[in-house]
């Protein structure tokens, strides 16, 4: 009975069903437009963001926890000193992510009433630097230091052999920050993986105060308000950033093979991975026919989708979903804003396509090293 | 808002604050708790506590007896009167004018040297200032110079006064030595008397917090203390940093650092023997450890051997490795042990530690003292291992299967079928390992193939067999006279005959036994002519065998074959063999073609082969699949490389390069070597493999002892090499050289070298004792003398010419005895690293040596026969003399001595006629010259009685003896006459006793 759970949870955690129902219950949990909204309300899921959901997220996401440690595999994997971090992280994200959200519902909800943010009436006092806020600063730094004092005699740091150049550790993992960065290179080349997207996400925060023309929200916590930009950050944030480092770091083991949380790290695991590129599905699969040894005529149902996607796209956005978006920013910023978003959509786009199609590239030309 | 407002209740925040404070000062002192709670701490604190206990148990020993000796007693009563007299006639008030003088004295002298002291400093720097003053031709040059002189003059002045003021205080001083004088003599001989149990109080004193002075006690306590004890802790970590081993950080060494000591505090102290681990002496403090063994701690420390992390001071983090499941659950609850990861080369297990001795002793054959290694090294060379697995070592070994290049001529297809099935069903013991019904041959279906494969290895073999012409079989041969000379000529060195069904429990003396095969069941597997030319030259047959030729005559060949071949194995016989199956065939046949042909194109060629085709095509497949060619010669096999995992550096090799398939063991390497030798096949067990992909190594049906040891031989085969190897010295160079031959054909089946061998002297008793008619308490007495002879001391003892020759070809030195010395089919490089070795061993000249003149006056002539002669030494009573025969029984015979003037060294035989039993203690030479009374031992009224010269001259005559007519006298006593030692032909004599002197070794 427990064995076929677990084995259901191995399956549901594979990444082409995971990942997916993940974005699904992103898009409804945090709702990016009115619709959404109206969806999220009628399902109750703002409910989540109240003292009592709260308590009931903590107490499933602990009970999962809690469970999970009866099983070898999963004990063996969490409280690896190395991993434990990441085991904080994931309720700390959580605890956070409620806390302001929390704030920000009840704050939407006060402006419903016509009442102000419960941020005006603390706007009226005044906090003097000594001592309210240096002594606490102070008690936190000593709680902080006796934290990290057990901790450090408690998780130890091993001595290992002398480092050893020609042998690599399986599996070979960045350190946990990075690990969003390598998974994207599972599905890019380094050049755009490890290159090109650091430079647009760096662009992109640049761009954040020329993009971002809603006044409202300032000072205080409010999602109704400003659910746009929150929700494209949290996506940023919960499931291109947090979510690849809680899988690199649980679920990707020996080989960089995934593995279900309730799984043994078998280094001897194989996966079938014979990836096609995006050229020989359209003219073997489709037109079966050999593929052509010009490389342009070769490459360019590629090449035309990619143009049809940084070009079209924006263009029926702007007519259809994001009318809104494109009237109040207006053709110049929002070019900016859009071609940003559909690099970033990129990388789950291009996940997908792994997962379910085996695509390797759209674009394959490896005489030039050009593959995307 | 005024300013006193806050935000915060601070009266909450202090107190938050001082509960926080308290919190981290908690976690602070918990820190350090943890830091200072060490294992090894308790350890150390623990050992200090048993030395103290066994310093005491030591120093009331002694003080006990002392007290029991009179001698003591008489010295601490004469010690308490010498004080008593002391305090009355020397007490201060009694010399009371010459202590005032002497403290005066030195008061006075203290002070004045203090001044010269200070004059001195200011005369030389003021000789500077002179000196500098002068050469630069300064103004102040005269000031300079009478402040020098001034300074010259008082600081003699006050050497002077010191000098006196010395002479004057040793004046003072006498006349108080001089008082004391006897006190100070009886206290130097209490020193003297009681030595060791000061020094035992003095090591009380330093570690007994009861015999400690206070300020000890509190500096012991106070330089343990946290943070102080970062200069001189008593409680400390002991390190060994190793300069000339040193450890691989990969692209870099560094000298290895060793801890272990840290807690295994009584390793290198004899009085551990029986203390709890960790602080247990070491098992064989004689060979490790301690200072005066070959490997004391200082120089080799112990992960060199032992391996694990040096440098860990905890248990797990040492890497130690349990030896059983039962050691390993013990340690989880006592120490919190678990499997250590984090290290490439953890801990041997005791069982198998000495396979580090390898590291440094690989050029050796035997090394003392690891006897599970060297039973491993003997098991690998006997079984082969090295012929599929390159093996540094062995290169230059021979196959160790017999050659199949003439098989048709041994035996019959048949035989050969059911052997290669299950060789196990022929000799229960055999050497030939089974390559069919294993774990991952043993379905049905696989089966069923094996039978189909072990038709076409067979015809093969018979059709690629090459002809070979019999020498004629001269008569049928008696079965009796066989048996007698198989039991007698010295087969048993190297064979067994053994019909039992229970395998042998191998130890290193039995493998020297079964350097050959088990003789049982010849008749089955081959033809009394066969065995016959084989018996004759088995090199003409197989090349590269190692069996000698131990010069039977024709008959007795013929009777040696008639014996052998009349014991067969009916049970073997009556075995069916399954009839060839081509659809199966077909299979095989089509499984080889696809793999260089396409699909149809294997079809097609498979349709056009006649049924031999495809048994030949496919059986000369599945013998380059099955590495059969490894180890026996098969024609279409020259030049073919060995099928195995390359074995030079298998021990280096980590854990990760094992597959452990599905089978549950401990993930080690340890564990894994082990389970391949004990059941090879069994990593492919639940796996889906094809037929060819199939692991092949054979089942040898090792016993869990032999897999250990040559699981130890093969995991000290590793890629380091440390900086302490076996010195590579010609001398050393030469020795191993010398084993690995003596080894390779097994010389030690006969003979005792380096200590080692002699196996055949049990079936020399069996012979005794069957053919002799000796009671078996007899047989036990004189097997010595019927057996061959020890070759502890050859190298001294023969001259290298004549040694080389005899291994060459030999000759007859003892006409007694019934065992030959084979003649084997040496080249001069054997000859060479032979004699090189033998004399090496005894640390002789080589290859020259000076020349000895061993000519005689007539005067001492006559002189040696005299001694020689019954009157006095009578040596032909048992030596043997050209073809003289001694006039005692054969058990009393000894050699030739005919033979002696280009047999013997001559250094090498004045030795032995002076003393035999000190060269060899067993020998039956008589001791005529008394060692204990050397000057009055030999004969008075020869050579006026001197017994060097008496012994010069008799070495001198025997040395002569071949060329020298024999005293008269000796002649009558003759019991027979022997025919000269190299005339007549062999086939001539009969087989009886003689024979063996009559034969000429074959050329």
């Amino acid at each position: 009975m427990i064995d076929e759970f677990k084995h259901i949870v191995n399956v549901l955690a594979r990444p082409y069903i995971m990942f997916p129902a993940m974005i699904l219950a992103f898009v409804f949990i945090f709702p990016a437009t009115d619709g959404l909204m109206k969806i999220n309300r009628r399902m109750r899921l703002h409910r989540m963001w109240t003292k009592k959901g709260g308590l009931i997220i903590f107490a499933v996401l602990l009970a999962a926890f809690i469970f999970g440690l009866t099983d070898p595999n999963f004990r063996l994997i969490v409280t690896k000193p190395d991993n434990v971090p990441i085991v904080g992280l994931i309720f700390l994200v959580v605890f956070f992510l409620w806390l302001a959200l929390s704030q920000a519902y009840e704050n939407d909800a006060r402006a419903e009433q016509g009442l102000k943010p419960n941020e005006a009436e603390d706007a009226k006092e005044n906090i003097l630097v000594w001592p309210d806020l240096v002594y606490i600063e102070f008690i936190a730094m000593i709680l902080i230091s006796a934290l990290l004092i057990v901790w450090a005699v408690f998780l130890k740091a091993p001595l290992e052999q002398p480092a050893n150049p020609t042998v690599s550790p399986n599996p070979s993992k960045a350190p946990w920050y990075f690990l969003g960065l390598q998974e994207m290179l599972v599905y890019f080349d380094p050049w755009i993986a490890g290159v090109l997207f650091p430079t647009v996400i760096m662009l992109g925060f640049m761009s954040i105060p020329f993009i971002d023309n809603n006044r409202k929200g300032l000072g205080y916590y409010t999602f109704n308000q400003r659910k746009m930009a929150i929700s494209i950050f949290l996506f940023f944030w919960l499931i291109l950033w947090i979510f690849l480092i809680v899988t690199g770091t649980f679920l990707r083991g020996p080989n960089w093979n995934f593995f279900g949380p309730f799984e043994y790290w078998d280094i001897h695991k194989l996966e079938a991975l014979t990836n096609i590129n995006l050229s020989e599905v359209f003219y073997m699969i489709i037109l079966h026919q050999r593929l052509p040894s010009n490389i342009l005529l070769r490459e360019l149902p590629g090449i035309l989708i990619l143009l049809a996607y940084f070009t079209l796209t924006p263009l029926i956005l702007a007519k259809t979903l994001l009318k809104d978006v494109y009237k109040s920013l207006g053709p110049f910023r929002y070019s900016i804003f859009i071609i940003f978003m559909l690099l970033a959509a990129s990388l789950p786009i291009k996940m997908f396509l792994r997962w379910i199609f085996n695509i390797k590239y759209i674009i394959a030309i490896p005489e030039f090293f050009l593959n995307i | 808002m005024g300013l006193d407002e806050r935000h915060y209740n601070i009266t909450t925040l202090n107190k938050l604050f001082a509960l926080s404070a308290l919190l981290l000062l908690g976690t602070v002192g918990f820190l350090f708790f943890n830091d200072y709670s060490r294992k090894w701490k308790d350890y150390q604190n623990d050992f200090q506590n048993m030395e103290i206990e066994k310093t005491r148990v030591k120093y009331d020993g002694e003080m006990v007896r002392l007290n029991a000796d009179p001698e003591y007693k008489k010295l601490q009563d004469d010690l308490k009167k010498a004080h008593d007299a002391y305090s009355t006639q020397c007490s201060p008030e009694k010399l009371k004018s010459a202590t005032q003088a002497k403290n005066d004295l030195t008061a006075k002298s203290d002070i004045i040297k203090q001044q010269y002291r200070v004059t001195k400093a200011q005369f030389d720097a003021a000789k500077f200032h002179y000196e500098e003053d002068a050469a630069n031709e300064h103004k102040d040059v005269k000031a300079a110079e009478s402040h020098y002189q001034k300074l010259d003059q008082k600081t003699k002045e006050l050497k002077l006064s010191s000098e006196k003021t010395d002479a004057d205080l040793a004046v003072a001083n006498k006349a108080i030595d001089d008082c004391g004088m006897a006190l100070k003599e009886i206290e130097r001989k209490d020193r003297a008397l009681t030595k060791k149990a000061a020094i035992l109080s003095r090591k009380l004193k330093k570690i007994d917090p009861n015999e400690m002075s206070l300020t000890n006690r509190v500096a012991n306590l106070v330089r343990n203390l946290p943070v102080v004890d970062l200069a001189n802790p008593t409680v400390k970590i002991n390190q060994v940093v190793l300069k000339d081993i040193r450890e691989d950080l990969n692209f870099l060494t560094m000298p290895k650092v060793d801890r272990c000591t840290t807690c295994h505090l009584g390793i290198a102290n004899p009085d551990y023997k029986d203390a709890q681990q960790p602080l247990r002496t070491h098992p064989n403090l004689e060979l490790y450890v301690s200072k005066d063994s070959k490997h004391p701690i200082e120089e080799f420390g112990c992960t060199v051997c032992h391996e694990g992390n040096g440098r860990a001071t905890n248990f797990t983090g040492a890497a130690h490795t349990p030896s059983s499941p039962a050691q390993a659950k013990e340690w989880e609850e006592k120490y919190g042990w678990e499997k250590l990861h984090h290290w490439d080369r953890p801990m041997f297990s005791s069982p198998t530690v000495q396979a580090s001795c390898f590291k440094c002793h690989a050029g050796q054959t035997t090394i003392a003292g690891a006897e599970k290694l060297n039973l491993g090294m003997n098991l690998i060379e006997r079984a082969g291992c090295y012929a599929c697995h390159n093996i540094d070592k062995y290169k230059e070994w021979p196959k160790p299967g017999p050659s199949l290049i003439h098989i048709a001529s041994k035996t019959t297809s048949e035989w050969s079928y059911l052997w290669i099935s299950d060789p196990k069903s022929f000799r229960h013991a055999t050497w030939m390992p089974s390559y069919f019904g294993q774990p991952n041959n043993s379905d049905p279906a696989s089966a069923a193939r094996s039978r189909q494969e072990v038709h076409a290895i067979v015809h093969y073999l018979f059709s690629q067999s090459e002809d070979y012409q019999f020498k004629p079989l001269p008569t049928a041969g008696d079965v009796k006279k066989g048996e007698e000379i198989v039991s007698s000529v010295g087969c048993f060195g190297c064979h067994v005959f053994d019909p039992g069904n229970s395998r042998p429990v191998r130890d290193r003396a039995i493998l020297k036994r079964e350097q050959g095969p088990n003789l049982i069941g010849l008749g089955t597997k081959t033809s009394p002519a066969w065995i016959y030319d084989w018996l004759k030259d088995p090199q003409r047959y197989h090349p590269g065998s190692r069996m000698p030729d131990l010069r039977l005559s024709d008959p007795e060949a013929a009777d040696v074959a008639a014996f052998l071949s009349q014991d067969k194995n009916s049970a073997f016989d009556k075995k069916s063999i399954p009839p060839v199956d081509e659809k199966v065939l077909n299979e095989i046949v089509l499984g080889f073609l696809k793999k260089t042909l396409t699909q149809s194109e294997a079809q097609e060629k498979l349709a056009k082969m006649s049924l031999k085709d495809k048994m030949a095509f496919s059986g000369k497949k599945l013998i380059a699949q099955y590495g059969c060619f490894s180890c026996h010669d098969i024609k279409g096999f020259e030049g073919y490389k060995p099928i195995g995992t390359d074995l030079n550096e298998e021990g280096s090799k980590t854990t990760d390069k094992f597959d452990f398939g599905f089978v549950q063991i401990d993930h080690s390497k340890e564990a894994w070597i082990n389970q391949k030798i004990r059941n090879p096949r069994i990593f492919d067990i639940k796996k889906i493999k094809a037929s060819d992909e199939k692991l092949v190594m054979p089942n040898f049906n090792f016993t869990q002892e032999e897999t250990e040891a040559i699981a130890t031989a093969v995991l000290g085969l590793v890629k380091e090499k440390p900086g302490k190897i076996k010195p590579r010295t010609p001398e050393n160079i030469a020795l191993e050289r010398g084993e690995q031959i003596v080894r390779e054909f097994n010389c030690q089946g006969c003979h005792i070298i380096e200590g080692e061998g002699g196996a055949i002297k049990d079936s020399v008793n069996d012979w005794l004792i069957k053919y002799q008619g000796k009671e078996k308490a007899e047989a036990e007495n004189i097997v010595k003398t019927f057996s061959p002879p020890t070759l502890k001391g050859i190298g001294a003892k023969t001259q290298t010419q004549w040694l080389f020759e005899f291994i060459h070809q030999p000759e007859i030195v003892r006409p007694w005895l019934k065992v030959r010395m084979p003649t084997y089919k040496f080249n001069a490089s054997h000859l060479n690293a032979l004699v090189k070795y033998f004399n090496v061993m005894d640390k002789e000249e080589f290859p020259f040596t000076e020349h000895v003149n061993t000519a005689l006056s007539p005067e001492e002539t006559v002189a040696a026969q005299k001694m020689f002669s019954t009157e006095y030494f009578d040596c032909m009573k048992c030596h043997v003399v050209g073809d003289r025969l001694p006039s005692g029984t054969q058990d009393t015979w000894a050699p030739n001595l005919a033979l002696v003037g280009k047999r013997l060294k001559p250094d090498w035989l004045i030795r032995w006629i002076k003393n035999p039993s000190a060269i060899d203690p067993t020998t039956k030479m008589p001791t005529f010259f008394d060692p204990s009374n050397y000057a009055e031992s030999g004969p008075p009224d020869i050579l006026s009685g001197d017994e060097d010269e008496q012994i010069r001259v008799l070495r001198n005559y025997v040395m002569s003896l071949s060329t020298l007519p024999l005293p008269s006298k000796a002649t009558p006593e003759v019991p027979a006459i022997l025919p000269a030692v190299e005339a007549t032909a062999p086939e001539s004599t009969p087989t009886s006793m003689p024979s063996n002197q009559t034969e000429e070794p074959q050329k």
